[in-house]
């Protein structure tokens, strides 16, 4: 095992050498560094391109220039004695990457996470439902997304799901006739989505389309998108629903004590949303986080206390309930700041460009929805192009591991659909899914250039961008470096997970 | 089966959960449970603010450096935040007269004597910079150290500040002589120079280079430069102390961010920064300490860096900024044109595209090749210029920007100036119309009796020299030419190397002053990449350098335009067109301004109304 992750180690390392003088080299031929002054008629132009070719000593050939980089670069095994040089502007690439790396992180990490959960849900429903319409929509959708370029669909999302939105909120009503024309839609996605019998399939699309439509309506007419909340009635019926799904997908709705103690949880939520109203008039961070953790805590210890034969259910539905539910009332509470902060973008409130509205100067909500704001459009963008791959993987490996002998072994001793389903073939069908997303993580830091170039986010893509632009190697292999050093690292950690999770396979030493 | 049911039935819930409590926060109720809220949100609303676009990252204090030049530097720099005793007028350029307006409630300068030029500056009493000290004698003389280069070894081997300027007018000065109330300085030149009035600008804060040298205040930083002047030119090794100076001036004031220390981004003028978001934005607000009559009209200007055309135009489309100078193209014009409530202003860009003929590499347009004579490579030169369609590229690629355009017929002034009409009347142009003459080219052709290849180099990255060469090429071919294609991405560092000869690009003008005719028409020109020799043009660009009354320079460029078309040098295509797009409730904002400041140059002025 040691002598295997040295080897990959010692392999890597190499690798990063060789594509690190690659791609020196590729950036040194990439164009002209001194283009900008060559139509200048300026006096003085001989003198300031002498200036730039003594700043990135164009003089030295470039296969040499990279080994004086290189000569930087190896101290950056020893903390803080990176040097990796300077951009053109004078910084440190070390500074500029650490402004870089949380910005990228923070533009990626929520669509990576979303991407993975929304890509792998779907694709187990759909492998459950293979050669259905729900299938061949999903798959036909998936795959539109996956092959629209993403500054066309940044074009389409700020136009309509900002720009549109934006002149929606001046005068938020929702006529009769769009509160139908959404409600049609929604009905035909729940029918797709349900399916069953025709006469069921009837009953679904007439009721789900009355009821969105319904409460479409009334939202626009109770003025709801201007002064939005949820308010403990929401919160309540939407937390005992969620305690129902839950129960019904993680325990069964036979396991009362499950059932019970994610509703007790859902009852303390509400209680506690009321309780902690003064401590959440502004909060810090570090609060709400402990909040998050204490409703975890809090719906762990109910199931256990619940006691009964499966402890462990009971605690894991708790707690999963408790968590979503002090989530529904954090939203509640951005959802409180929102007029405020529509008066603050003088009624432009979901924003097209950047990660922040500049000296905002809000409280914890105002810029939680800050934030919010900026990053909704960017995080869709990010998804719509990413989920068709997870949903394909998931859909694949399930499919997979529902034909093999132990799931037909476990229906013939009587097993209910859902443990099997639930237990014995999702956690294996996800085993092969844990390398690809350990291969994203990779790729993560490397940025979503083109997205970070549209939405103007001033992460990794942007640095490399910018120093390809002027053919400043610096900034470039600065990034190079990260994403490299990240790809190979998770390659690793993909191929000893994948060991760790499936028995069968074992490193070779 | 019973996951479906009961997937349906959480459906059912959650939707009916919806409904039951959507009132929760209803308008009737929003009295009640907004404690406080509302009566904040009054206060804070933004009714000052104006939020500008702009392409590049903010990253230096110092736009006077040549690293720190870049127009985002200068932009947010100099304009808000440095008063001084004049400024580039950008509404000259539409008018035809490019020049500066002087702020004479900064300070004044006069001409002392025309022979020698002596110039006297003079800063008024009372002006400060926003840390309280006085913007006096070390400012001015601290600016004229480093626009002169005076402290650079005659032989190049010591050189301390890396300005980006031209030190070629105030290299003409000799250590200037400070006032006695301590804020005058008496330049005087020992030749005439044209750019006088351009060459002295704004620089960083004595006092606080002095400070971050070690030294012990401005005086000391005065003492230093007057001991070190008359030695400057024959030093053999730097000066210690000079050095410590120029070291800080040179890269003190960079930082992506707002600097802790509030000294190094002093302000004398209406505005000063107050936040800088790495790489994201800059917020200027207005100075307290400033006296002048440039009195700032906002609560805060915040510039806002978007690269991307298109998304600068949606920001604009969703009010998050409300002024934009994206790069012209059809594209962003025809997506400006379908919004409300902008304005779209369309000008002229300092660029222009123009083709020229090289002289001196052996090629068909050098007489060597017709063993000297010098009338028969006129004629082919002649002869590929009249094949130029120069109608049909300003058609191409001009007009779908700006209808009214037209093709450019001088080679040193554009339209909008007064002498151009003047000029384009008697310099020859009308030999080469904006349609291609082939007839014409090939009875030329016939009459040398040569078919020549000619090299064409342009950047085949551009699409509009593309465009522009296919254009030509076609007509070339028709007329006898055999056109070698050297379209290259590596276009620019072939230009001095003579491999072509014919080359299509842009020229770059920096705006007001004549300091670049000779670098690109005198033989000995830095711009000179063609070869081109004339000693009349030669000696005419050195007496217009040096010519300081207005008229007599246009006089003496108009002597020069006739020549270049006599001697085919190449002929000039087109004016890039310059766009720029502000919201209505923007005010100040008139025309567009090619000049580097963009928008900017008239910061003050600006106004928002709700």
């Amino acid at each position: 095992m040691a002598s295997y992750v040295l080897r990959r180690l010692g392999v890597s390392l190499l690798i990063l050498l060789g594509a690190s003088f690659l791609v020196y080299q590729l950036v040194a031929v990439s164009g002209d560094p001194l283009r900008e002054y060559r139509e200048s008629n300026r006096p003085n132009k001989e003198a300031l391109m002498q200036a730039r070719i003594d700043l990135l000593d164009l003089d030295t050939p470039a296969p040499l220039r990279y080994f004086s980089w290189l000569s930087g670069a190896v101290k950056c095994v020893i903390p803080g004695q990176c040097d990796l040089g300077k951009t053109l502007q004078g910084q440190e690439v070390t500074d500029a990457l650490s402004a870089a790396i949380p910005s990228t992180i923070q533009l990626v990490l929520t669509a990576t996470i979303l991407a993975v959960v929304i890509g792998i849900t779907i694709g187990i429903v759909v492998a459950l439902r293979q050669y259905s319409v729900l299938d061949y929509s999903v798959t036909f959708m998936t795959f539109l997304f996956f092959s629209l370029p993403v500054f066309w669909v940044a074009v389409l999302l700020k136009e309509f799901g900002a720009i549109g939105f934006n002149d929606f909120l001046r005068d938020p009503s929702v006529s009769v006739t769009v509160a139908l024309a959404v409600g049609l839609v929604a009905g035909v996605i729940w029918t797709v989505l349900i399916g069953g019998s025709w006469k069921r399939r009837g009953i679904v699309f007439a009721g789900s389309t009355l009821l969105t439509a319904g409460i479409l309506w009334y939202l626009g007419w109770s003025q709801w998108f201007s002064y939005p909340g949820l308010g403990p009635g929401i919160v309540a019926g939407l937390g005992v629903g969620i305690a129902f799904a839950l129960t019904a997908l993680l325990a069964g709705l036979r396991n009362r004590k499950a059932l019970y103690s994610a509703l007790i949880m859902v009852g303390l939520a509400v209680v506690a949303m009321f309780a902690l109203q003064p401590l959440l008039e502004d909060p810090s961070v570090w609060l709400v986080i402990l909040l998050g953790i204490a409703a975890v805590g809090g719906g762990l210890l109910v199931g256990r206390l619940m006691g009964g034969y499966d402890r462990g259910q009971s605690m894991k539905v708790a707690a999963l309930t408790s968590f979503l539910v002090a989530g529904l009332v954090l939203l509640d509470g951005f959802m409180q700041a929102w007029p405020e902060y529509f008066k603050l973008t003088r009624g432009r409130p979901i924003a097209t460009i950047g990660s922040e509205t500049p000296n905002l100067n809000g409280d914890f909500w105002i810029t939680g929805v800050d934030k919010y704001t900026h990053l909704v459009l960017p995080t869709i963008s990010l998804i719509l192009i990413s989920l068709a791959s997870y949903t394909r993987y998931s859909r694949a490996s399930m499919l997979e591991v529902m034909g093999q002998d132990y799931v037909r072994t476990g229906r013939a001793k009587g097993l209910p659909e859902r443990t099997v389903v639930v237990r014995h073939a999702f956690r294996n069908a996800l085993i092969p899914l844990a390398t690809i997303v350990a291969f994203d993580i990779g790729g993560l830091l490397g940025g979503a250039v083109i997205t970070e170039n549209v939405f103007s986010f001033k992460g990794m893509g942007q640095l490399f961008i910018q120093g390809l632009d002027h053919q400043d190697p610096n900034p470039v292999m600065g990034v190079f470096l990260v994403v490299g050093v990240t790809a190979v690292t998770f390659n690793l950690v993909a191929d000893l997970l994948y060991s760790a999770l499936d028995p069968r396979v074992r490193v070779k030493a | 089966m019973k996951i479906r049911r009961s997937l349906a039935g959480v459906a059912a819930l959650a939707t009916t959960a919806l409904v039951l409590t959507a009132c929760s926060n209803a308008p009737g109720d929003s009295d009640d449970d907004a404690t406080g809220a509302p009566s904040a949100s009054e206060a804070a609303t933004t009714g000052g603010t104006l939020t500008v676009a702009e392409t590049n990252q903010f990253f230096s204090f110092n736009p006077n450096t040549s690293n720190g030049n870049t127009d985002i530097n200068a932009k947010v720099t100099t304009y808000p935040t440095r008063a001084w005793f004049n400024y580039v007028d950008g509404s000259s350029f539409a008018a035809g007269n490019p020049g500066v307006a002087k702020d004479e409630s900064f300070g004044t300068y006069e001409v002392v004597s025309e022979d020698p030029l002596t110039v006297k500056y003079t800063i008024n009493e009372g002006v400060v910079w926003s840390d309280g000290e006085p913007v006096d004698a070390d400012d001015l003389l601290l600016s004229w150290a480093v626009d002169s280069g005076h402290y650079n070894s005659a032989d190049g081997k010591v050189s301390y500040f890396d300005y980006a300027g031209d030190t070629g007018t105030l290299a003409l000065t000799d250590f200037p002589e400070l006032g006695e109330d301590g804020r005058s300085m008496t330049l005087t030149f020992s030749e005439p120079a044209a750019d006088w009035e351009y060459a002295l600008a704004a620089e960083a804060p004595a006092h606080v280079v002095a400070k971050k040298a070690g030294l012990a205040d401005g005086q000391a930083l005065i003492d230093l430069f007057t001991k070190l002047a008359p030695t400057a030119k024959d030093a053999t090794a730097d000066d210690p102390e000079l050095r410590k100076v120029a070291d800080f001036w040179n890269t003190g004031f960079d930082s992506t961010v707002l600097p802790s220390d509030p000294e190094l981004y002093l302000s004398s003028g209406p505005y000063i920064v107050s936040e800088v978001v790495e790489n994201q934005s800059v917020t200027l607000v207005p100075n307290e300490k400033y006296s002048g009559d440039l009195t700032p009209k906002l609560d805060s200007i915040v510039m806002r860096t978007i690269p991307d055309a298109t998304a600068a135009v949606q920001a604009l489309k969703n009010g998050e900024v409300d002024v934009i100078s994206p790069q012209p193209s059809a594209d962003t014009l025809a997506a400006l044109e379908g919004i409300d409530g902008i304005t779209v202003h369309e000008g002229d860009q300092l660029a222009y595209d123009h083709v020229d003929l090289t002289f001196n590499n052996g090629g068909p347009f050098d007489p060597a090749t017709y063993g000297g004579d010098e009338a028969k490579a006129l004629k082919v030169r002649q002869a590929f210029l009249k094949v130029i369609p120069r109608q049909a590229i300003l058609e191409a690629i001009v007009t779908p920007l700006k209808a009214d355009a037209s093709i450019l017929n001088s080679q040193l002034f554009v339209p909008a100036q007064a002498s151009y009409e003047d000029s384009v009347a008697n310099n020859g142009s009308a030999d080469f119309p904006g349609e291609p003459d082939v007839a014409g080219a090939k009875a030329l052709l016939e009459e040398v009796g040569v078919t020549p290849t000619v090299r064409i180099l342009y950047n085949i990255n551009n699409p509009n020299r593309v465009n522009a060469y296919t254009l030509i090429a076609a007509q070339a071919t028709a007329a006898g030419f055999k056109v070698d294609d050297q379209g290259d991405a590596e276009w620019g560092s072939r230009l001095a190397d003579g491999s072509y000869d014919v080359a299509i690009f842009g020229w770059i003008n920096s705006g007001v002053g004549v300091s670049g005719v000779p670098q690109i028409f005198s033989s000995t020109g830095g711009g000179n990449y063609n070869g081109y020799k004339n000693a009349e043009v030669d000696q005419l660009a050195a007496t217009l350098v040096k010519t300081l009354d207005l008229d007599e320079q246009a006089n003496i460029q108009e002597q020069i335009d006739p020549l270049l078309f006599a001697d085919a040098y190449g002929l000039p295509l087109f004016q890039s067109v310059g766009i720029d797009a502000v919201a209505d409730r923007v005010g100040g904002i008139e025309a567009y301004n090619p000049s580097q400041s963009g928008v900017w140059w008239n910061v003050w002025d600006w106004t928002v109304t709700d």
